[in-house]
């Protein structure tokens, strides 16, 4: 057998603190309050004064409180590495390996990771740019997200055999496990019959398959391990893409997302195996993402998907409502709940991050 | 990578589904492209495709995130699967959005210069 070739990162960074402000559909505050109180609230947590910090990164889509600006508010002097990294939900898990990249070579010890947005009362995501292709799609009337990963979603239900019932199951779970959290937004129980009453956004997509507009933050403090014994460990990150989703009109499978290409990766990186995750926190921004991801991570076979769905098999996956349900902070707050699942004695909790068919993956071990 | 598409809508005008075609493979290229992406080849003619189709995948758009569209949802949405080895975006017109299934097959038409395909 071939060793695995382990990343020179792994296990050298650990995630000392979390915060989340709260999220709601309008906060009131501007992005940089929002990333200002989710930041002293992960430092706090991890015991740490902003001083301590040498790096803090950040993600999103032009549609925030720049690294720069977040830094000079927490009133830290001087800062050194910094940097906004371009991009959405494909960034949610490799964030966490450029942090252990910064600590792993000496260049920081204490990063500062966050995400700020007014995802419902400020930019909202729903008429984003899809690409290039806009100028063939726009004219027909196709804008942001949810058409597309509609046309994704029919065929990969059509190449499946799973039905509405199934994405239901997937909702109903979401919902049914984010009851016990009182940060989540959607909390009710969603009925079968309810589900199939709603009407669709874009078929087979209805309101109830797509993740919360939210606003809020959540943030993040990465140190070096040496100095946080008892945190959480990065083990494995990957982060990469192929044909899919992203690029319909030449991908042999435009149902295939980012798990399809990164999921081996992951593996290959961290010499673990599926049957090693005893938490997922998979990126569901789209119901139709948890059963193809959890085949594409080897999590479930794909001959029984579709009962093992109906069974609830997946009841264990975002154990807090995940992007469904508790919010959509751009992934970053379903890193979170993996920290939170790692304390309470989990050994191994995997972290993705979708961006149609490229994104990031990430397993987390306890320290 | 795009390439000028304005042969493209210069075909469509004339009632012509026009497809690149790269002359050192003779692959079908669609999206327009600068470069062929099976091969790199860079001579790239538009050049027209016999307007059969099968509906690779689609949506039924109820709520319309394009303003100029609101209320005239519903409307369908998708991709087809060209004969000569490439794949179109387009609307599925002439039947109920609910007919519309993964397979069927369809035929180009044009609608205001745009190309759209209905059943065949």
């Amino acid at each position: 057998m071939r060793e695995p070739a382990v990343q020179g990162f792994a296990g050298r960074a650990a995630i000392a603190g979390i915060g989340l402000t709260e999220l709601t559909r309008r906060s009131g505050r501007t992005e940089l309050e929002l990333a200002v109180h989710a930041a002293r609230l992960a430092l706090g947590d991890a015991g740490m004064p902003p001083a301590a910090l040498d790096a803090v990164l950040s993600y999103h889509m032009n549609d925030s409180a720049p690294s720069l600006q977040v830094a000079r508010a927490l009133r830290l002097e001087t800062i050194g590495w910094h940097n906004d990294i371009s991009g959405g939900g494909s960034q949610t898990a490799s964030i966490l390996g450029d942090a252990a990249m910064l600590i792993a070579n000496g260049v920081a010890r204490n990063v500062l990771i966050y995400r700020a947005m007014n995802g419902r009362s400020g930019t909202r995501m729903n008429t984003a740019s899809t690409g290039p292709q806009e100028h063939f799609t726009l004219p027909y009337g196709m804008a942001g997200p949810i058409p597309m990963f509609a046309l994704a979603a029919t065929r990969y239900l059509h190449d499946t055999g799973l039905t509405a019932e199934h994405l239901h199951a997937v909702v109903a779970q979401s919902r049914q496990n984010a009851a016990a959290n009182p940060r989540a937004l959607r909390r009710a129980p969603l009925s079968l019959d309810e589900y199939l009453a709603a009407p669709y956004i874009s078929a087979p997509l209805r309101a109830a398959d797509c993740c919360q507009e939210t606003d809020g933050a959540c943030a993040l403090v990465l140190t070096d391990a040496r100095l946080a014994p008892e945190a959480p460990r990065v083990r494995a990150v990957v982060r990469g893409g192929g044909p899919g989703c992203s690029a319909m009109d030449r991908a042999p499978d435009v149902s295939a997302i980012f798990s399809g290409t990164v999921a081996p990766m992951l593996w290959a990186a961290s010499g673990m195996r599926p049957g090693d995750v005893d938490v997922a926190l998979l990126y569901d921004a789209y119901s139709w993402l948890v059963p193809r991801q959890l085949t594409d991570f080897g999590l479930v076979r794909p001959a029984g998907l579709g009962d093992f769905l109906l069974a609830r098999g997946h009841a264990g996956v975002n154990p807090h409502g995940g992007l469904l349900s508790e919010g959509y902070v751009h992934g970053l707050n379903n890193v979170a709940q993996a920290v939170r699942e790692l304390r309470a004695g989990r050994e191994t909790a995997l972290v993705t991050g979708f961006g149609g068919s490229y994104g990031s993956a990430a397993l987390l071990t306890r320290a | 990578m795009g390439a000028d598409p304005d042969p493209y809508w210069t075909a469509c005008r004339r009632g012509e589904l026009a497809i690149q075609r790269c002359t050192a493979c003779d692959a079908r290229v669609h999206l327009p492209a600068a470069e062929c992406p099976r091969c790199g080849g860079t001579d790239l003619p538009f050049e027209p495709v016999g307007g059969d189709g099968i509906v690779h995948t689609f949506t039924i758009v109820y709520r319309s995130f394009v303003p100029a569209f609101r209320g005239r949802e519903p409307y369908v949405l998708a991709w087809i699967d060209l004969p000569e080895g490439a794949r179109a975006f387009g609307s599925v017109v002439g039947c109920p959005p609910e007919r519309v299934t993964v397979g069927m097959r369809v035929r180009v038409m044009f609608e205001n210069d745009l190309p759209v395909w209905r059943p065949a």
